[in-house]
């Protein structure tokens, strides 16, 4: 992965933290005391910071480290979270989002973010420093490199009082726990049927990050061989690591409740922890101590202390020789003689040797009472370089080089764990889907020949055979092809919701500003569409919710006195009905005063007077839609700029979706959007006119008529014809287009008519003749075309010819 | 094949899995005296280490996997 390869990654990444962060602070500001929403907060943004470290973004790093910090404070429960906090937080986030998209277009930050990263990072921090005055002893988390790692094993500063070790503890000699004060213990019980869920306990245990020691045995004493079952598994391991806790946790996290672990601060107190320390010292001193230790010296304690290791293990293991079941007398003779050396080695003091016995047993008994302590001189403890093998380097040459070989393919292996942990998602570029969608396109294209080459070949060539083969290969073909364009469909669907996300900031800031209570209510986000479609939606959709904001809700007291509660609701609902996805938007506000919008109609000139009055409620309502209406007074930030919901409504319409506004005055308003589920495949009619084929999307179309020249009604430039009962106006795809030739009548006379609506109206397009509906797939006009008017794209047809499609709204 | 059965003893390879366990247990009953050599064994799982630890076969040569050394060391009576 080149670098930036991986640059896109982390801006892919960082806004989906970024998304991610903003809603949960918003859950977070509901509900301030759920741990388990600042947890993921918390890691959230720690990743983001992580991510950021990797490259050098000083400005961005630098906000989302303070934000970092703050949360972590606050997770800890040591700052109180609260509305000037999630402010902060927000306006970071907001900054790094737009760092990011400057990271997107020019691959670094600007000069100017610095100053503002500067600010934003101390204003986060100034929440750090103000809570309680007591913790100022505390370093601040800016300066200490610690800061960042998220420990918990140093929030529990002042140590509880000790609790009980478990019993489980004492298989890990308590020098090892005195000297690792800071380590966990923690004890593995694997349950009895482990093995056929294919856990590996042992490994698992081995790939403990910072594993001190390990200790494996039985959980209950060994059943008799001959019934034993060693697919049950009965044992219990036992280890200590140097890690946090939360490293350790996070390490058993698969198999939590079978592993206890207990900080080794909790288990010793203080005291009893600087006890064991100074008898070590202590030990130092009358052996002279450790430090002024010469190498020569320090490495024959060593060879001795190994030795001693030694020396108890070839005594454990003739004890447990001596326990073998049928024990000849020579065996115990050489036991008894290799006890007798063993005891004058370990222990040159004491004087006890065992009797000369026959009986096994009796032998048995003596070397246990009489073993040699475990716990040898605790320098030689000390003296090891690292407590984990501590007899290594005498036993095995290849066991010193063990360690850091293991420690490698420890942390690679974990890498590779937590990828397996994650839920199986591929993240793949739009451009990537596009292309495939592209591919797939040419591919029912290139499908679409084949009907024309069976014709051929029946016609051309005689070759009847031929061509059936030919179509039932189409068929085939067909059936995959489709198969394929369904399937890349899928993948381009995305949940409404990714939409609807950020409508609770914004409706959060808006509220709060204008002094209203607000509360959202979204419904039926899992809804999905394409993306394209969705994106598309994004903006239309936050200039509804601004518009129900600032003129649908009215001010707490107004709406009390109106008799309505004082919190409004707008209610944002999406669903599927057939093949579109409807979005409805409802507010309990005000509404919308027909009589006060046929006014602004007319003020602002969109309307004549007399048009406006013999409007009904429900039509001057949709006024609103006008480009240049607006019923705001004054032009505040939020709306009556007269941008309003007509670009809502083109914005809508260019996807092929539909508004509708209902609203009951003094009641609220109910906007309902109509949006088709996908814009990939496009149904187009297809016209001709003067020689040349053109399409027009089949969903604008009311119907085509044959309609006789004399049947039309002509008044100075303007053509009428009258169908149904309606006036329906003409127009000439010929003139339209500049075409030279008129248009050209049938055998009888007629003109070919397509009538498609515009709106609520109809017109009527006079054409040469119609070629039936097809499917294809709409190709943006790309390059010097793409200024062109009254085209809505091009498609390649079966034949290799290109069709363009026809734009009505645009060209009439 | 992870574990090649000899006359006197059982040579477990490399990594040893889960699925010889049951095999080298049954094997290890039927000896007389039972031994094992691990000085090739990279990881032993689970199952195959309680098959040991239950069976306490001679350990012939050494054995690389330090904490495996440590965990199959007499166990102190």
């Amino acid at each position: 992965m080149n670098q930036t390869e991986l640059l896109d990654q982390f801006i892919l990444e960082a806004r989906e933290c970024l998304e991610q962060v903003g809603e949960r602070l918003l859950q977070v500001e509901k509900a301030p005391g759920d741990t388990e929403l600042l947890n993921d907060l918390f890691r959230l943004v720690h990743t983001l910071k992580g991510n950021c470290g990797l490259f050098e973004f000083k400005p961005l790093e630098r906000v989302v480290h303070a934000g970092e910090d703050l949360l972590d404070r606050i997770r800890n429960g040591r700052l109180a979270y609260s509305n000037d906090i999630a402010d902060a937080l927000l306006e970071a986030m907001d900054f790094t989002a737009q760092m990011i998209d400057e990271i997107e277009q020019s691959g670094a930050i600007g000069a100017g973010a610095e100053g503002r990263s500067q600010a934003l990072s101390s204003s986060l921090r100034a929440h750090l420093s103000t809570p309680v005055a007591t913790r100022s002893a505390e370093p601040t988390p800016g300066t200490d490199a610690s800061a960042s790692v998220p420990s918990p094993a140093r929030t529990p500063a002042p140590k509880p009082s000790p609790k009980p070790s478990p019993d489980w503890a004492s298989r890990v000699p308590p020098a090892l726990l005195a000297k690792h004060d800071q380590g966990v213990l923690w004890c593995y019980e694997p349950e009895p049927d482990c093995f056929f869920k294919g856990e590996d306990p042992w490994l698992l245990a081995k790939q403990t990050p910072a594993l001190q020691h390990l200790d494996i045995g039985p959980q209950a004493d060994w059943p008799d061989l001959a019934e034993a079952d060693c697919y049950r598994c009965n044992l219990r391991i036992v280890g200590l690591s140097d890690a946090p806790l939360a490293y350790v946790d996070e390490h058993f996290r698969c198999v939590a409740d079978q592993v206890q672990c207990v900080p080794i601060a909790e288990l010793l107190p203080s005291a009893t922890s600087a006890s064991v320390h100074g008898s070590i010292e202590a030990g130092d001193a009358t052996t002279g101590t450790a430090d002024i230790l010469s190498e020569e010296q320090a490495s024959a304690l060593r060879a001795a202390h190994t030795m001693r290791r030694r020396g108890l293990q070839i005594w454990d293991e003739q004890l447990s020789l001596l326990a073998r079941p049928q024990v000849t007398p020579g065996t115990v003779a050489g036991v008894h003689a290799a006890l007798c050396n063993l005891m004058s080695l370990l222990s040159p003091d004491d004087s006890t040797r065992p009797e000369h016995t026959q009986s096994a047993a009796a032998l048995a008994q003596w070397a246990q009472r009489h073993r040699p302590a475990t716990a040898s001189a605790p320098l030689s403890q000390d003296a090891e370089p690292d407590g984990a093998a501590p007899t290594d380097e005498f036993l095995g040459a290849d066991g010193g080089a063990a360690s850091p070989q293991q420690a490698t393919s420890d942390a690679s292996r974990r890498a590779g764990g937590d990828d397996t942990a994650h839920q199986k998602v591929l993240k793949v570029g739009q451009e990537k889907i596009d292309r495939l969608m592209d591919l797939i396109g040419e591919m029912v294209v290139a499908k679409n020949a084949l009907p024309y080459l069976a014709h051929r070949a029946e016609t051309h060539f005689q070759q009847r055979e031929l061509a059936r083969e030919i179509k039932a290969q189409y068929a085939v073909i067909n059936r995959i092809a489709e198969d394929m364009q369904h399937a890349i469909m899928q993948v381009r669907m995305m949940p409404v919701g990714t939409v609807f996300q950020r409508f609770g900031r914004l409706v959060r800031d808006t509220s709060r500003k204008l002094g209203k209570d607000v509360n959202l209510v979204i419904e039926g986000e899992d809804t999905e569409a394409d993306k394209n479609v969705i994106e598309s939606l994004a903006d239309p959709l936050i200039h509804i919710i601004r518009n129900s904001l600032d003129h649908g809700i009215e001010l707490p007291e107004v709406r009390q006195k109106a008799g309505k509660p004082a919190q409004g609701t707008i209610r944002v609902a999406a669903r599927q009905e057939s093949d579109r996805v409807i979005i409805e938007i409802d507010d309990d506000g005000a509404g919308v005063d027909p009589n006060r919008v046929r006014r602004k109609a007319i003020e602002r000139g969109l309307i004549p007077e007399d048009k406006a009055q013999t409007l009904s409620d429900t039509d001057a309502v949709q006024l609103v839609f006008l480009p240049g209406f607006s019923t705001a007074d004054a032009i505040s930030d939020l709306s009556g700029r007269g941008v309003g919901m007509d670009v809502v409504r083109t914005a809508v319409e260019r996807i092929n979706g539909h508004v509708q506004l209902s609203s009951e005055f003094g009641r609220g308003t109910r906007l309902r959007l109509s949006l088709p589920l996908s814009m990939a495949v496009t149904n187009v009619m297809i016209i001709e006119a003067a020689g040349r084929r053109f399409g027009v999307p089949m969903d604008l179309i009311v119907e085509t008529v044959r309609m006789h020249a004399d049947d039309i009604h002509h008044f100075k430039q303007a053509q009428t014809a009258v169908l149904r009962g309606r006036i329906v106006p003409l127009r000439s795809l010929h003139e339209l287009l500049s075409l030279d030739e008129p248009p050209r009548l049938n055998e009888e006379g007629e003109h070919a008519v397509l009538v498609v609506r515009f709106g609520s109206e109809n017109v009527g397009l006079l054409v040469d003749q119609f070629h039936g509906a097809t499917d294809i797939i709409l190709k943006p006009l790309e390059g010097v075309l793409s200024g062109l008017t009254g085209f809505a794209g091009t498609a390649l047809m079966g034949d290799g010819s290109v069709l363009m499609i026809l734009n009505p709204k645009e060209l009439v | 094949m992870a574990i090649r059965y000899l006359k006197k003893h059982a040579a477990l390879e490399d990594v040893v899995t889960v699925e010889d366990a049951e095999a080298l247990f049954d094997w290890l009953k039927l000896q007389a005296k039972p031994a094992v050599t691990l000085s090739k064994c990279a990881h032993v799982h689970t199952a195959v280490l309680q098959v040991l630890l239950m069976t306490r076969p001679k350990i012939n040569g050494d054995i690389p996997d330090p904490l495996l050394r440590q965990a199959l060391r007499p166990e102190p009576a």
